[in-house]
């Protein structure tokens, strides 16, 4: 496979990847709060843009019949008219990108809520039992994002021609990537954002402070859902055909941890150089997964192999290297700062 | 009838799952998050040894035992015990039974595949209703689920109240640190409650698929009504976890069944959905399980408002 082919690959899975490891930074390497349930948060995203955007071209152009057909129709006439009108697809995406986030923040509101006073174990265990049921119930579900058949979405770059569209979407990706981490370290670096450290270390001092625990952990776990969301919808758009199946937990629950653990909780830095060596990682493993299989004589498929390395791999940095690449760093605020001096 | 015979079945074998994670986190505290993959390692035993030495899944069921629980030690010894004895937090632990998770996964799959292509007959996707019989008009799943369940409580009961062994465990369950006082090893114990978990699960493995399809990512899906199983019983307590998964397993499908009468079939799909809202009603109400209400109080609260 030609190289440049590889490494916009890697791009665009970097941009998507890291938006998503970003997040759960948030929630995890800075709060403190094990969200075992990111992928339902990337879902959301998806069922943005194809339940939700969908239906309102849907409405708009007052097409009538089952929703699968409907969306069909509807894709090829957006088509047409964005490859005429590229501002319509322009905002289409910018219309995309505000449902998700909306619909991110106000699900992730609502799924902590039940576990938002309990302690980790039970938190994890219900956010995953959460976005588990989600992700099958829209899976089963044809009228949400059509099922095991999944819903065509109209293709917001049908105004660029064919063999470019890749790298214009790499693109807005990273500059989303770009916008949501100026954003998380603007966030983290507000008394809110000390707050959050302060919380993970020790819940009780926060508590005696006159801070509610569950108002934060919801607050939280709200931005953090509507941050991965945005990256859902960024990649159902890009796919232009949403289904349920390209949302399983490995993919974005377990893999977004293995990213920050390797990169390092609690800072973003390190978070995108994690984000980074897997990407390579996994892209390597994808391409590849012909020539591996057939060089290794494997009497199985490659995905398999790529659990259990990546699985190995989650296990030793536990064990060897808890603080990741980049170790996270105390703050110095200027007040500290001039006190140091 | 069939239909109540299912959710028994189903509840049996929700129970024994239910009951293994609970064992473990009781003495280790972590929540196993590969228990579903142990209950479909189980399922694979139970097909290797089909397909290789035709033995009917019923007899494969001690194998799925030993087999199961061997794997229950590996997963304490190689991946858990060296973390906590590195000082790892709970968070970090539960991470890596879900990495473990997914290293079973892994290798799940790929000797599933190996299966298919070795014996030419389907591994990746199966299920052995077709080998079930009847006696006396009782299916004998039922009956042998059952039993299995039957056996497991007189043997656990045996255990922990009649012999010194059990007392240890018991000791070491309420209480490590002054068990480890006293002069009981507690690795020890931890290193059963670990073998008995997987043993339960790989028993459970093996009927499993006498009731539902199995392909190498079930544990993904059955993991929703374990955990709400031992949640809603009461996550630290194994009598609990024998109550949740009565009533998880039960209403999952009785509740479904009686909506897909209404509904119409298209509601069977949303069957988790109903441990779901088990959970999370018993989350909001009684977070630490049914065995922490004091049913006497209840009684009195109940007898002062009347």
């Amino acid at each position: 496979m030609a190289w440049e082919h590889i490494l916009t690959e890697i791009f665009l899975w970097f941009g998507l990847y890291s938006i998503v490891a970003i997040s759960l930074n948030i929630e995890y390497g800075y709060a403190g709060i094990p969200n075992f349930g990111r992928a339902l948060a990337v879902l959301m995203g998806a069922i943005a843009v194809g339940g939700i955007t969908n239906r309102l071209l849907i409405a708009m152009f007052g097409i009538s019949g089952n929703f699968a057909v409907a969306s069909g129709i509807v894709k090829t006439e957006v088509n047409e008219i964005i490859s005429s009108d590229p501002y319509f697809g322009i905002g289409l995406i910018i219309l995309s990108i505000v449902i998700a986030g909306i619909l991110g923040y106000i699900t992730g509101a609502i799924f902590i809520l039940p576990s938002a006073k309990l302690s980790e174990d039970y938190l994890a265990i219900t956010l995953l039992a959460i976005s588990e049921v989600t992700f099958m119930v829209s899976y089963y579900n044809p009228d949400i994002i059509g099922g095991y058949y999944g819903v065509s979405t109209p293709d917001v770059l049908a105004f660029v021609p064919g063999v470019y569209r890749v790298y214009i979407f790499t693109l807005i990706i990273l500059f989303t990537l770009v916008v949501t981490y100026l954003f998380a370290e603007k966030l983290l670096n507000t008394p809110y954002g000390r707050i959050l450290r302060a919380m993970r270390e020790n819940e009780s001092v926060v508590k005696s402070y006159g801070r509610d625990i569950m108002v934060l952990r919801v607050k939280t776990v709200a931005i953090g859902s509507a941050i991965a969301s945005i990256s859902g919808a960024l990649y159902s758009m890009y796919t232009a055909n949403v289904i349920a199946s390209s949302f399983s937990r490995v993919e974005w629950t377990f893999y977004p941890f293995l990213m920050i653990l390797l990169g390092g909780l609690g800072n973003n830095r390190g978070v995108l150089s994690g984000v980074f060596a897997f990407v390579v990682a996994k892209v390597m493993l994808t391409t590849y997964k012909y020539e591996i299989k057939s060089t290794l004589h494997l009497p199985f498929e490659a995905v398999w192999l790529e659990y259990v390395l990546f699985g190995i791999v989650a296990i030793l940095i536990l064990y060897y290297k808890p603080e990741g690449l980049i170790k996270e760093k105390p703050i110095i605020t200027k007040p500290i700062r001039t006190r140091m001096k | 009838m069939a239909v109540i015979e299912g959710a028994v079945i189903y509840s049996n074998l929700i129970v024994l799952l239910a009951m293994g994670l609970t064992l473990t986190y009781i003495t280790t505290s972590v929540p196993n998050f590969a228990q579903g993959s142990f209950a479909v390692f189980g399922s694979y035993i139970a097909l290797t040894f089909l397909r290789f030495f035709n033995l009917h899944p019923y007899q494969s069921i001690p194998l799925g035992f030993i087999f199961g629980g061997l794997l229950g030690i590996l997963t304490y010894v190689a991946i858990l015990k060296p973390l906590i004895k590195k000082g790892a937090t709970i968070v970090a632990l539960m991470i890596a039974t879900l990495a473990w998770d997914l290293i079973l996964l892994g290798f799940l799959g790929a000797y599933s595949d190996y299966l298919t292509y070795s014996t030419g007959k389907p591994a990746k996707k199966y299920i052995f209703t077709y080998l079930d019989f009847h006696i006396y008009n009782i299916s004998a799943i039922l009956i042998v689920s059952t039993l299995v369940i039957l056996l497991t409580l007189i043997g656990l009961f045996f255990l922990l109240y009649k012999t010194k062994f059990g007392i240890a465990l018991r000791a070491s369950m309420e209480n490590p640190d002054l068990a480890e006082i006293m002069g009981i090893n507690v690795e020890h114990t931890r290193l059963f409650s670990w073998f008995l978990s997987g043993a339960l699960s790989g028993m459970a493995g093996c009927l499993l698929p006498f009731k539902q399809e199995i392909v190498p990512a079930t544990g993904a899906i059955i993991i929703v009504s374990i955990f709400a199983a031992s949640i809603v019983g009461g996550l630290s307590s194994i009598v609990g976890a024998l109550l949740g998964g009565y009533i998880v397993g039960l209403s999952e499908s009785l509740v479904t069944y009686a909506l897909s009468l209404i509904f119409g079939t298209g509601i069977l799909v949303y069957s988790k959905v109903v441990s779901l809202i088990i959970l999370v009603i018993t989350l909001l109400l009684i977070p630490k399980g049914l065995v922490s209400v004091k049913w006497r109080k209840v009684i009195k609260w109940r007898g002062s408002i009347s």
